[in-house]
């Protein structure tokens, strides 16, 4: 880093939002490409992902070190403040998202050596497609400051439990239909679960956002929930 | 057209404005009809006549010491050729960048029209990465900001709607505060990959479908050229059921060939206007002998015609209803009924909430922006409703509930994918609520074409009751 040029405190928030929406970007490219990786057992990609969860560690870190040397160094108030914090807990958000692709990216390794399951993978190709759009606005809400945007996203976490939910029954179905694809399911139950999880980090990322453009958090016993567990 | 200062002008930056005034030429004869400009000459035309925007205004930046021109460029006044890039179709940015360490020092400092519209970017100037984050864009991005080198990288931007991009970028010459700049094109290819998609598709799902009748087909010729020969009665039948299992096949075919039809259409936005109302009305009124035949009442509670307008393709809206409709009447027992109601001018939050706090409800498509108000229609059924597990996969090809009857079976199991895919084509939503017992309702809300604000069910309702 350029560290004898002397920035202004407005660049340097500008910066720690840029490198955010850039974090971003990978782990929405990290999270397309372990999801296609399963659909189309491609083992390449699915290293490649891999692989590249290590950027998104440092990112990360780089991004937490920036953002406490600005706090230490510039002392931000209120809004300033509120940003500042706002892009260390995205950067967190983010950088667990990265594991989860990675996680789902390594069982894919797996997957890729047992017998296709053409219906099992439509059903989980659904559900990441979900998540994957709930990624991509949560994020555009980020860089474009759209509260409206966060709300909406919050507010429709049910539809990825129900997907959840829907993909469990399935692979119960399966498991106990043939014990021989149990192996695999097993490993499609997790990569649901990580896929699920990917969600709910996104969910957190749009209260962060409220937080950090109106300064009130989220009451989230006013979000529709549905019971993972039911049935 | 005036060269101002050539003294000053960089060999690079005449020969591009020298390119520019022969690009405005070739411009001038497209427009008025007398030459035709293929997709090639059309991206040339394009970064010869940029040069020439990029190559005027660095001149303009060197002739005039006002820092102001050189601080919001996009404020400055307009270029002789701003109107000629905003015209483009194709989303235009102009990137520039100090150091390639520095992530908030790219910025755009000059997009067109269609950029703003795609990207939806509000500004004249702003950060790049809170346009674009894709990293394998910026990357290309990078290469030919520092590397010098065009670069190529494919966009696909997320969402409902799902668009592939081809983004090109590439260099051009650097600003005179000697901050290097480059030229990002983006291209729509989702024609080309949704027609590679759907004819895998086509060929992965049909023809499985096709081929149990075909089977049955096959089999029942063979049985009347062998030992069914001569048995009359048999061949009646047989022949009878060779028919229905053609019309299937039949019904099948037409079904897949409209679904491709639509999904080929379905980033494009429907053009028209359509009155919800009538068009319930008349699929109301053709449904009617099928609901007699089976003793089924069809009820339909509408708001008068002129109060629901929505901005659609008037047989696909059509098209909606029926097999919403055909749908009810398909699962419900003699004797039921199947409700149907439109409302009008209603939010996106309000067209999907819960009627029913013992069913459970499931949003199949919810449209992208909110739009503000919706035309609202809600079909109901007295069948025997669908268990919460089967909610989110019913608008899936072929998909059937398992161990539930389907009258005759006469569908094709696609019914309510084309009526997801015509929904999001009319940025509309899909919603189903269902309790097991209790039958399940449909509802397909349409974008309104402007807020009829008078309160739902004004005027007279026209309430239409079919009793069979």
């Amino acid at each position: 880093m350029n560290e004898h040029i002397v920035k202004s405190y407005e660049d340097e928030l500008n910066t720690l939002t840029a490198e955010c929406a850039r974090m971003g970007g990978l782990t929405e490219a990290a999270v397309a490409d372990s999801l296609e990786a399963v659909i189309k057992r491609d083992k390449s990609l699915a290293e490649s992902v891999v692989d590249r969860d290590e950027r998104l560690d440092v990112l990360q870190a780089d991004i937490e070190r920036k953002s406490i040397r600005l706090i230490a160094l510039r002392q931000p108030m209120a809004n300033d403040l509120r940003r500042t914090v706002a892009a260390m807990k995205i950067a967190t958000n983010l950088e667990r998202c990265g594991d989860l692709a990675k996680n789902i990216a390594k069982r894919t390794l797996i997957l890729a050596d047992a017998e296709p399951m053409a219906p099992l993978t439509r059903s989980i190709e659904r559900m990441g497609r979900l998540v994957c759009g709930r990624l991509k606005d949560v994020l555009d809400a980020y860089t474009s400051s759209d509260v409206d945007r966060a709300i909406l996203v919050w507010s429709r976490d049910d539809e990825v439990d129900e997907h959840y939910n829907s993909l469990f029954r399935e692979l119960l179905t399966y498991m106990m239909g043939d014990p021989r694809t149990i192996t695999a399911c097993a490993h499609l139950l997790f990569v649901a679960k990580n896929l699920e999880r990917i969600g709910d980090h996104a969910t957190n990322i749009a209260e962060i956002i409220h937080y950090e453009i109106t300064g009130e958090e989220m009451i989230s016993a006013e979000r529709p929930k549905t019971d993972a567990l039911r049935g | 057209m005036a060269q101002p200062q050539s003294g000053s002008i960089s060999p690079l930056t005449s020969a591009l404005a020298a390119a520019g005034a022969g690009a405005a030429v070739i411009g001038a004869l497209a427009a008025s009809g007398r030459l035709e400009i293929g997709p090639a000459l059309g991206g040339a035309l394009l970064v010869m006549g940029l040069g020439w925007l990029v190559g005027q205004r660095a001149d303009a930046a060197r002739a005039l010491p006002a820092p102001a021109v050189e601080a919001e460029p996009g404020r400055s006044a307009p270029p002789p050729y701003a109107s000629l890039v905003n015209a483009l179709p194709d989303p235009v940015l102009v990137i520039a960048a100090h150091e390639p360490d520095d992530l908030a020092g790219r910025r755009f400092v000059l997009v067109n029209d269609a950029a703003r519209e795609f990207l939806r970017i509000q500004n004249d100037a702003g950060l790049l990465v809170t346009v674009i984050r894709d990293p394998e864009v910026l990357e290309a991005v990078d290469i030919a900001l520092f590397g010098g080198r065009s670069a190529e990288a494919v966009y696909e931007m997320g969402g409902s709607q799902d668009r592939v991009w081809r983004a090109s970028a590439k260099p051009l010459d650097a600003a005179p505060n000697g901050d290097r700049r480059a030229l990002l094109v983006l291209r729509d290819e989702t024609d080309i990959r949704r027609a590679e998609r759907t004819r895998a598709d086509f060929l992965a799902n049909a023809s499985h479908e096709l081929r149990t009748p075909l089977a049955s087909l096959s089999g029942f010729i063979e049985t009347l050229r062998g030992h069914a020969r001569t048995d009359e009665k048999a061949r009646d039948k047989f022949l009878a059921i060779m028919q229905a299992q053609a019309e299937r096949m039949s019904r099948l075919i037409d079904d897949l060939l409209s679904l491709s039809r639509i999904e080929l259409n379905e980033h494009i936005a429907p053009q028209g206007e359509v009155d919800l109302a009538l068009a319930v009305m008349d699929v109301v009124d053709s449904l009617g002998p099928l609901a007699a035949d089976k003793g089924v009442r069809l009820e339909a509670d509408l708001p008068a015609a002129g109060t629901a307008i929505s901005v659609g393709d008037r047989d696909q809206i059509v098209q909606v209803i029926q097999n919403l409709i055909d749908n009810g009447l398909k699962y419900s027992p003699s004797g039921g009924a199947v409700r149907i109601v439109l409302e009008s001018g209603l939010t996106a939050e309000a067209a999907v909430a819960s009627r029913n706090p013992l069913a459970s409800r499931m949003s199949l498509l919810t449209p992208d922006h909110g739009h503000d108000l919706y035309g609202v229609i809600r079909v109901s059924d007295s069948g025997p409703g669908l268990a919460r597990e089967h909610l989110p996969r019913l608008t899936e090809r072929f998909y059937r509930v398992e161990g539930q009857k389907s009258g005759d079976r006469s569908g094709t199991g696609l019914g309510l994918a084309i009526v997801k895919h015509i929904m999001n084509r009319h940025r509309g939503g899909l919603a189903i609520e269902s309790q097991e017992g209790a039958g399940a309702t449909f509802t397909a809300y349409f974008p309104l074409i402007s807020a009829v604000q008078a309160t739902p069910r004004a005027a007279a309702p026209i309430v239409v009751t079919k009793v069979s």
